[in-house]
């Protein structure tokens, strides 16, 4: 059967597709940056309660006080990518999550449960004790559950030639273990996000946002050295990545394709200044270059998805029935929005430590 | 016909969707009119002056965060999950055709959860004027979200003109725009007392205590009115068709009435009674009674208006089972399993009739009908029919007879192999073989 004959007509555009391009990098960038201080916190605040010692059970407690809203955030920012690659993408996404159903759907409740027990980590933390650590280890192996299915739908969804798997099996428990670059994408992930909540750690410290008794020299220290560490593996496991790419995927990067060359030699570049500023232990200079290196990375994954689609299609296929009124209402919306949340914050940053009449 | 269908057999016809939605949707309303209570409260605790109040409020102001945020934020992404699995081309549809007020809901729920987590960690450290502030900016995020949310699914029942016009704004200022919104807005206003009865219940001061519960009972008592004022518009708002399906000419409505009928009065007494001076043992166990009250006459108005929309999911465009109202006429030419793309039976022999029976029922009728399952159990329906000439001719009077089922689409050899499927085929069979004893239980379904 041709695998092209399985991918759904697709519903009209009412915009042309280039904004629906742009939000999506820009919305998917900042759920990266959140999901990344998200999921590697927690996997920081595992290692240092295991290795143990003041600081960094302190290191575990600061952390606590920030998981809720990250968590929070992470999620909130995740609507918006996921409802922009349906717009564009959507024939593709709905199908292959409905071959992993079962484990996409189970997402929705492992992350009520990991938020609960965010929660009981930060609002118990000295009242646990022992139970600290069961606690953590819960949340943290959730979040890693649930990142294994996205790297799972992520890649199913490029793929329509694995998706006659339905026909043996339509109960939604598939999985996408036939592809070789299932595993090395899962852990470019995983390292990866362990290295921004490094620098999300040393941001912290270097701010003064820090709320609970932790050393603040101590913490830019360690949060470095997980960015350091982290970013260290993430090249070798970027070349993992790379090689296990389909090779007219992987050759784009190589020759190929000038932009696609480009954007690995910069990614490259990138990561040898951030790895760099992370020895010197320059927090600012290493999240300004980080910045510059996870948009590049992101450009990078989407050259990818456009070519894995390229032998079925292309998203200037898609049919525009022209309507910008409401997409004016979302910009004004989106200004609006962003004006209020900086008026917010601004009282927020303001307020006094006492109660004022 | 355009996606793969997820085979969920005990578990189908609409259950996973019900689940997730129900429990949403209480808290969700919650979440909207609890910002404007816990405001109205400190705005109180402040006049008075009285310490006591205000620390409720903030207690209060914990739970609703834990309730809201965790749980309806994560339940109300969950809603879209479950709709992308169960019911992909409509999904897509409403994606499409609202992808701006879908974004801008978007800004509203940033808005919404940056608001209150300042709202709860600046409790007593902020400015009591810009406190107050904070607040009203997360009641109103969270009623703009209510008020784009329920644009699109009324929709869902009142497409309104934009059926002809395919205009975004059509769609949504649709007929029922107005009602429903109104309905909403006193409904999130009368749960904040609701859900105030909880917290008050475990206080102990008991001054304190029944003066909440008081100021509670009149949270239900007061917007109640808007409410009723509302679902009555709502009901005359509401075009022959729905209207028709909604006044019991669907089967299973007449349950779901019924149960608003009762629990609607039953809401206001039980509310009421939150209100007189009795033991706490009495309030604390009692305060769960009227949330689950709450949640029964709420899940059956739900229940109702998605029902009214039968046999569509989104009226007059696309029906229950994700076929296209305008695709319907080269159905029934070419038929249904050579335009399907998820099927490998794309011709019908004498081979393959179950297999491609079963394949027909998993996209035509397995969007409401579950194979033993809670929700509209397929197997006592078609317990009768002992032979394929009687399951055929019930299959052609769909659509006809019963209009809130879509009719069969396809051809007659189609047709022939659903029946032949359903009479003879091995999982509704088998199981009507084991389980004699629903023959009894079966609702007349035409």
């Amino acid at each position: 059967m041709n695998p092209a004959t399985l991918i759904p007509t697709p519903d009209a555009i009412p915009v042309p597709w280039g904004w629906f391009y742009v939000l999506l990098m820009l919305t998917f960038l900042l759920h990266i940056l959140v999901m990344n201080a998200m999921l590697g916190g927690g996997i920081i605040s595992l290692i240092s309660a295991l290795r143990g010692g003041e600081q960094n059970i302190l290191l575990g407690k600061e952390f606590s006080y920030k998981w809720p809203y990250t968590i929070a955030f992470a999620v909130n920012m995740g609507v918006a990518p996921l409802l922009f690659v349906q717009v564009l993408y959507g024939q593709f996404i709905y199908s292959s999550s409905i071959l992993m159903a079962v484990w996409w759907f189970s997402i929705i409740g492992l992350l009520i449960l990991a938020y609960y027990a965010a929660y009981l980590y930060d609002f118990k933390f000295d009242a646990l004790g022992g139970l600290r650590i069961f606690v953590l280890e819960f949340a943290v192996l959730i979040m890693l559950l649930i990142a294994f299915f996205f790297t799972n739908n992520m890649t199913l969804m490029l793929q329509p030639d694995q998706w006659q798997a339905y026909f043996s099996n339509a109960s939604g428990t598939l999985l996408n273990f036939s592809d070789p670059s299932l595993i090395p994408r899962y852990f470019h992930f995983v390292v990866g996000a362990v290295a921004v909540a490094g620098l999300y750690l040393a941001l912290i410290g270097q701010f003064r946002f820090t709320k609970s008794k932790v050393d603040r020299e101590a913490l830019i220290d360690k949060g470095m050295r997980y960015f350091t560490v982290a970013s260290g593996i993430q090249i070798l496991l970027g070349i993992w990545f790379l090689l296990a790419l389909p090779k007219e995927i992987m050759m784009l990067f190589m020759g190929r394709s000038g932009y696609g060359t480009i954007l690995l030699l910069l990614g490259l570049i990138l990561a040898g200044v951030a790895l760099y500023f992370g020895y010197k232990k320059q927090v600012v200079n290493a999240s300004i270059a980080t910045l510059v290196l996870l948009t590049v990375m992101i450009l990078m994954r989407d050259l990818v998805r456009i070519a894995y689609l390229e032998p079925y299609f292309k998203v200037a296929d898609l049919t525009v029935r022209p309507e910008y009124s409401p997409m004016i209402f979302f910009l004004v919306v989106f200004v609006a929005g962003l004006a209020l949340i900086a008026y917010m914050l601004k009282l927020a940053f303001g307020c006094r430590k006492e109660v004022t009449k | 016909m355009n996606y793969p269908v997820w085979n969920l057999t005990t578990f189908g016809g609409g259950f996973l969707i019900a689940f997730v939605a129900v429990v949403h949707v209480l808290v969700s309303h919650f979440a909207v009119g609890g910002g404007a209570y816990l405001v109205m409260l400190e705005k109180k605790a402040y006049r008075d002056e009285n310490l006591k109040l205000l620390d409720y409020v903030k207690k209060h102001s914990k739970f609703f965060l834990l309730l809201t945020m965790v749980f309806g934020g994560l339940t109300g992404v969950g809603i879209w999950w479950t709709i992308a699995l169960l019911n992909p081309a409509a999904t897509s549809s409403l994606i499409h055709i609202f992808v701006f007020g879908w974004a801008a809901e978007w800004v509203f729920f940033v808005g919404e959860i940056v608001a209150l987590f300042i709202y709860f960690y600046t409790f007593g450290k902020m400015d009591r004027k810009n406190h107050i502030i904070i607040g009203w900016i997360y009641f109103f995020c969270a009623w703009m979200s209510l008020f784009l949310i329920n644009g699109i699914i009324d929709f869902m029942l009142t497409p309104g003109a934009w059926i002809e016009n395919q205009n975004f704004w059509s769609g949504f200022f649709n007929p029922t725009f107005w009602p429903s919104l109104v309905f909403r807005t006193g409904l999130s206003l009368v749960l904040c007392g609701v859900f105030g009865f909880v917290t008050a219940a475990f206080l102990k001061d008991e001054k304190l205590r029944h003066s909440i519960m008081r100021t509670c009972a009149a949270w239900v008592a007061i917007p109640f009115v808007l409410m009723l004022i509302g679902g009555w518009w709502y009901s005359i708002a509401l075009p022959e068709g729905p209207k028709a399906m909604m006044m019991g000419k669907s089967p299973e409505m007449g349950i779901y009435l019924q149960t608003l009928l009762w629990f609607l009065p039953l809401l206001f007494i039980a509310s009421m009674v939150m209100a007189i001076r009795l033991p706490q043992s009495f309030q604390k166990g009692f305060c769960f009674a009227v949330v689950a009250i709450a949640l029964i006459y709420f899940g059956a108005f739900e229940f109702i208006r998605e029902g009214s929309r039968r046999p569509f999911i989104i009226y007059d465009h696309m029906y229950s089972n994700q076929v296209y109202v305008k695709d319907v006429p080269e159905v029934q030419k070419a038929g249904f399993l050579p335009t399907a793309k998820w099927t490998q039976h794309k011709e019908i022999t004498d081979e393959n009739l179950i297999d491609a029976g079963r394949d027909l029922f998993k996209f035509q009728c397995s969007a409401c009908h579950s194979v033993n399952g809670p929700l509209n159990n397929i197997v006592p329906i078609v317990q009768k029919y002992d032979n394929v000439f009687g399951m055929d001719a019930m299959l052609n009077g769909l659509g006809k007879i019963n209009d809130y089922m879509p009719h069969f689409m396809g051809t007659r050899e189609e047709r022939w192999a659903l029946a032949n499927y359903i009479v003879h085929g091995p999982d509704i069979r088998s199981t009507k073989e084991i389980t004699p004893q629903h023959v009894a239980h079966e609702t007349p379904a035409h």
